[in-house]
């Protein structure tokens, strides 16, 4: 059971400074993922969901305690060792898509490719297998400005898997987007958490999308809330 | 990996393609200016002259080019030893036709029997050298000159005296040529024929003695001792070699030096703010973007040369069609300007620009990217344009 633990952290504690304030993010925040859940963490604004998600994801750092990403204490990486293991591990899935707007839709799947030993064509055939994966096959070359939103959102999930991270992040993947287009992402997301056997963790304010998660986790004020807590008011 | 960061430095590049556009049209504008100014800075200072110029010296009046010296000199001159072969020449000065620049070129009164001997760059048919030679009033025109003003051989030219008060009527009988482009225009014709037209009062003056050493070692030498034989007389000489003697012409002008240097300067820096504006402006829309690809896992240093080279694309970019700009700017003014007749754009100075180019690529990206890159990729992801 123990082997199967994706995420242990331990006392994460996160402040940071905003102009004249000094803000505290998480506090005293205890937290366990194991291998193929799929969490969706819910919050008010500035309760702390994406500032944990982004330490989960070795793209930040807490002020103090201890974090463990697939067996690997990430504190104790230097920037360039963070990120080699971002590229091989992490999956990030933006809210606002986030897609190289020069790119096409194939190029920016493969962009995380470019820090691989794979050739071109290699290259080009995992991108087009992402692709296929969530649903995009006959767009691959279309720039973003081409695309809805819906297909944007799974440009950037297969740009997330590509390089078949263990874990996906996705930070409010549907909170741009229409119902539609909703319903898409997090069937797609589903897909891979139950399909492909990814452990997902998704921040989101929607309760619809939350459903989609085998467990649901409340932070408020920076404080995880025990497992099984109801929502906060 | 490189093929990749440049194509993507590219496709960056082409993002804006407006402001990319005029980002590589001010910088190339710019160096076009620049690498004229370094085309004439080259031809000025650090052109070399044919090989027989380093055996060249030219021997003038202490005070000032305009006051001559006596012949006689020359054969106190002569007698100094190194001294291969000396011809006098002088400044006719003169109006051919009228006064517009298209019609003046230069005239010298000299001794047709050594002018070619101690200017042996100068190529000219035997046949017509004989025919200058044996005829009064011949004159020998530079191809270059001919070409210009379609001079034909036996054709009449008549140049109207100003510094000296007599008409010549001249007649062209020898076509001379040179290996480097534009060092022949110019019109020799015989001292004797001035010296016989001209006043007694005007009559054995010289305005230059031009010396062929025997020996470049012996240059220095000939110079001193030249000078040193008219100390004592009432007209001093001057003597250098023919290259610091072209280059008082230059320093007629006034520090020339200084002033093309400061002009670079000032262009170059002015491209730096240019295009260091244009990539700040760059970089700022495109910091979330960093920040994305930093999440991906690309690191600082991958993404800083990213934009770099994006910088070095458009100024290269730029500095090439400036470079094109300067090449074909230099052959125009070769053809126009008496002054830049040495004028090309030179390997050198194609390398110099294009290297300018490049710092100024890398130099204007550097402080940007690197502001960009060490910024939190939470700082950048959450950065609002």
């Amino acid at each position: 059971m123990v082997n199967d633990l994706v995420v242990e952290a331990t006392d994460l504690h996160k402040e940071f400074q905003r102009d004249a304030f000094q803000v505290i993010a998480l506090q005293d925040v205890h937290l366990t993922v194991q291998k193929g859940e799929f969490v969706a963490f819910m919050g008010p604004s500035g309760s702390g969901k994406s500032s944990l998600l982004y330490i989960i994801a070795a793209i930040d750092r807490p002020t103090r305690g201890r974090v463990k990403v697939l067996g690997r204490d990430l504190l104790q990486l230097k920037e360039r060792a963070m990120a080699d293991w971002r590229n091989e591990n992490i999956g990030f899935i933006f809210q606002t898509f986030n897609l190289i707007p020069v790119l096409t839709a194939r190029e920016n799947v493969e962009l995380p490719l470019l820090l691989t030993h794979l050739s071109r064509q290699e290259r080009a055939e995992h991108a087009a297998t992402a692709l296929g994966l969530v649903g995009l096959s006959d767009r691959m070359d279309h720039y973003p400005r081409q695309l809805s939103g819906g297909q944007e959102q799974r440009v950037a999930i297969a740009r997330a898997i590509v390089s078949d991270p263990s874990i996906i992040l996705a930070d409010e993947p549907t909170g741009d987007l229409d119902a539609q287009s909703a319903q898409e992402i997090l069937t797609i997301l589903s897909r891979l958490n139950r399909d492909h056997g990814k452990t997902i963790l998704m921040v989101t304010h929607d309760p619809h999308a939350a459903r989609h998660a085998s467990k649901i986790r409340y932070l408020e004020k920076g404080q995880l809330l025990p497992e099984g807590a109801p929502q906060p008011e | 990996m490189f093929r990749d960061t440049l194509g993507l430095a590219l496709k960056n590049a082409l993002r804006n393609r407006r402001r990319t556009l005029l980002t590589v049209a001010s910088i190339s504008i710019s160096l076009f200016l620049l690498g004229v100014l370094l085309s004439v800075y080259h031809a000025f200072y650090h052109q070399e002259g044919p090989p027989e110029q380093a055996l060249r010296l030219v021997t003038r009046n202490r005070v000032s080019l305009t006051f001559s010296l006596p012949e006689y000199y020359e054969q106190r001159i002569r007698k100094v030893p190194g001294v291969r072969e000396l011809v006098p020449s002088s400044w006719f000065g003169g109006v051919y036709i009228d006064n517009r620049p298209e019609n003046f070129f230069p005239r010298f009164a000299t001794d047709p029997e050594r002018i070619f001997e101690i200017y042996k760059e100068f190529t000219v048919p035997p046949e017509q050298l004989e025919a200058f030679q044996s005829e009064r009033t011949a004159a020998a025109v530079g191809k270059s000159l001919a070409e210009r003003l379609n001079f034909k051989l036996g054709q009449r030219v008549t140049i109207k005296g100003d510094i000296y008060p007599v008409d010549l009527e001249l007649t062209i009988r020898a076509i001379f040529a040179a290996d480097v482009e534009n060092q022949d225009f110019a019109m020799y014709f015989h001292r004797k024929y001035l010296e016989e037209a001209l006043p007694q009062s005007r009559r054995g003056m010289v305005g230059t003695f031009g010396i062929l050493a025997d020996s470049a070692e012996a240059v220095p030498r000939i110079a001193r001792q030249v000078d040193d034989l008219f100390r004592n007389s009432e007209r001093q000489t001057k003597t250098e070699t023919e290259r610091a003697f072209q280059l008082s012409f230059v320093s007629m002008l006034g520090n020339v030096k200084v002033f093309l240097l400061s002009i670079c300067g000032a262009l170059v820096f002015t491209i730096l703010l240019v295009a260091a504006n244009t990539m700040g402006m760059s970089v700022r829309e495109r910091i979330t973007e960093i920040g994305v690809l930093k999440t991906l896992g690309f690191t600082s240093g991958r993404v800083l040369t990213m934009i770099v080279a994006e910088a070095v694309l458009i100024s290269l970019a730029g500095g090439l069609v400036g470079c094109g700009l300067a090449w074909g700017a230099s052959g125009v003014l070769r053809q126009s300007q008496l002054m830049l007749s040495g004028l090309s754009f030179s390997p050198p100075v194609f390398l110099i620009s294009l290297s300018i180019a490049l710092a100024i690529g890398i130099l204007s990206s550097l402080v940007p990217a690197l502001g960009a890159t060490r910024l939190p990729i939470t700082s950048a992801l959450r950065h609002s344009g």
